[in-house]
């Protein structure tokens, strides 16, 4: 019984690993493959927002500025030859990591509104500083010349190698985040959600674990940041702002903020979608695809907040639901006839 | 000169976002994009050869429309209404009407004649163009019809009783739907107003809402949402922005408005007295 019932738990875990292995030998295309590598980094992301607004509560639309300063801080140490590339990806997220302790902890005095507003200025602030600080980052032209991604021996060079690094990172965030759901940590972030006078009262230190949980999202962007610039080998400031953010606020808002596995189908179903209307929309208006692109998700938005509020995880599993009451509804039937 | 000229613009966008945020509780992200499209449409009916005053009357009138439109289509219809989404359908809605005016009116940023055709003022020292003076202007007329629209007029008062109490509003008859939509349109107005009077002295294209939406909202935080204070803190902020442009770094100068918000929010859950914590933050 008990060790069905955890084979029961690992089960989707395996399935998703067996996918992520077998894609690369069934589809051998460079396309999807690299693809698939944007779906994982931006997967980290969505699954950093997604655990800020649906298990803490907290409003934060910083994300996609850890993303850019792990990658930054990577790059740039890689260009000018100071650090190994694996060396420099973990200074960026120790880097980001302590950034967002500074910035996390006055700033989650907030609540709700105010922290959004408060977060979407830092966001354009970092925007700014990425273009100004020229000298360093490259300014709009962006950081060009990475080197790519070697550890010890090993080099990084095809996209199946980025594939698997990054899908890596991917379930270790994943996994990570849904063994801190349910720690301690995740538990006090939930209460504080839920009612934040009752768990004051229980003793709960909520600036002090909303504080936690913001800077583990932050290190998880900072790291797919750091993997991202290896992998692009030339990152720009527009990489890192509002479209990024409205992309990602897309992921969370589709796949719902209630599951971890949804926020990566977001994710997924989030990249291909784009890449397809980019594709098709491009034929049709063969001008400005980019907006053309932001037209359409910004519609997307509204109608899935309109009409499926839980986002597809919801909306597949109220699916779900109704299918298990049909097949319980005949079953029931069956058996008295 | 310029700073009060852009401050005054900055208070008019702030005074848009605190009518809706104080009536409906969202914040409208579109505010910026009212004043885009105020210009923007203005240049569509100029290109017409409709006239300037048309022209004006019909791009405002567009606005309003667009607003209400908005708040209609986008803002009524959700079933679990949290400020959160609103917040993330008003950003998706901005991104929607931004994108639609750069398909339709090109990504090239256009410049309106100014209104009056002299040459600059001399006063006091300082030297104005006739189009600062009228910007300066309607920020005192709508400033002054804003407040006795809301203190001397009925519909003025129960807009003022939905943003204190909807609850107690809505129980002594008052219509909130109404005065939602009422104040979509409003607020698409006086930004397309915005819009319209900046144009003759920035350029205009389809990018601008977004900054000068970001700076309302700043200077209506800083204003603590009251249309006296949102005036005082656009005109502070664009004369701080200019000096700032002039003496230290023009590049940093956007920056510097997002982080005067970001020390006024975080100042304000700072409590000296326990007594006087708020809860609403």
């Amino acid at each position: 019984m008990k060790s069905s019932e955890r084979f029961k738990s690992y089960f989707p875990w395996i399935i998703i690993i067996a996918v992520i292995i077998l894609l690369p030998i069934i589809i051998p295309s460079p396309y999807v493959i690299s693809m698939m590598v944007f779906v994982a980094l931006y997967g980290v992301l969505a699954i950093g927002m997604g655990i800020l607004m649906g298990q803490a509560g907290l409003f934060s639309l910083v994300q996609p500025t850890w993303f850019g300063l792990g990658a930054y801080v990577a790059g740039i140490l890689a260009v000018r030859g100071i650090l190994p590339a694996w060396i420099g990806i973990i200074v960026g997220a120790a880097f980001v990591a302590v950034i967002s302790y500074i910035i996390g902890a006055p700033v989650l005095r907030l609540r709700g509104l105010y922290l959004a507003c408060a977060t979407f200025g830092i966001l354009i602030i970092a925007q700014i500083a990425f273009v100004q600080l020229g000298d360093i980052t490259g300014g709009h032209s962006g950081l060009l010349g990475i080197p790519p991604l070697s550890i010890g021996g090993f080099v990084f060079q095809t996209d199946v190698h980025y594939y698997f690094l990054c899908w890596a990172l991917c379930i270790a965030c994943l996994w990570f985040s849904s063994n801190v759901i349910n720690s301690r940590l995740g538990r006090a972030i939930k209460s504080s959600r839920d009612s934040e006078v009752a768990s004051k009262t229980l003793g709960v230190n909520i600036p002090k674990y909303r504080l936690q949980i913001f800077i583990l999202t932050s290190v998880m962007a900072g790291l797919a940041g750091g993997i991202f610039c290896f992998y692009l080998r030339l990152i720009a400031p527009s990489c890192f702002g509002f479209a990024l953010l409205v992309e990602i606020m897309l992921m969370v808002v589709i796949g719902g903020i209630g599951s971890l596995w949804g926020l990566l189908l977001g994710s997924f179903v989030i990249t291909w979608l784009s890449e397809f209307v980019h594709m098709y929309l491009g034929k049709l208006l063969p001008v400005m695809t980019g907006e053309v692109d932001a037209i359409f998700f910004g519609i997307l938005v509204i109608l899935v907040l309109i009409f499926m509020p839980r986002g597809l995880a919801g909306w597949v599993e109220q699916l779900f639901h109704l299918g298990k009451r049909i097949y319980e509804h005949f079953r029931r039937k069956l058996s008295l006839a | 000169m310029s700073g009060i000229t852009s401050g005054s613009i900055y208070a008019i966008v702030g005074i848009c976002w605190s009518i809706i945020f104080l009536v409906a509780r969202i914040l409208n992200f579109t505010t910026g994009e009212f004043v885009m499209l105020g210009g923007m449409l203005t240049w569509v009916f100029l290109s017409l050869e409709l006239g300037l005053a048309p022209a004006i009357i019909l791009a405002i009138v567009g606005t309003v429309i667009i607003g209400i439109i908005l708040e209609r289509l986008a803002i009524r219809p959700v079933r679990y209404p949290t400020e959160i989404t609103y917040m993330v359908i008003t950003i998706a809605a901005a991104v929607v009407i931004k994108g639609i005016i750069l398909v339709t009116c090109g990504f090239e940023t256009r410049l309106i004649e100014p209104f009056i055709a002299t040459g600059p003022i001399h006063f006091l020292g300082a030297s104005l163009t006739p189009q600062a003076v009228f910007v300066i202007g309607t920020l005192v007329i709508i400033t002054i019809g804003l407040s006795l629209f809301f203190n001397r007029t009925l519909f003025g008062k129960a807009l003022r009783a939905t943003a204190i109490n909807p609850d107690a509003a809505r129980l002594v008859g008052i219509r909130i739907g109404t005065l939602k939509v009422f104040c979509f349109g409003l607020a698409g107005g006086l930004g397309a107003i915005a819009g319209i009077i900046i144009a003759p002295i920035t350029f205009i294209g389809h990018g601008i809402g977004f900054m000068s939406g970001l700076k309302g909202l700043v200077v209506a935080i800083a204003g603590g949402w009251s249309i006296t204070g949102t005036v005082l803190a656009g005109l502070a902020l664009g004369l701080a922005e200019g000096f700032f442009a002039g003496f230290i770094s023009p590049g940093w100068k956007d920056a510097l408005a997002l982080l005067i918000m970001i020390v006024f929010l975080v100042a304000k859950t700072i409590s000296f007295s326990p007594r006087a914590k708020k809860e609403s933050l």
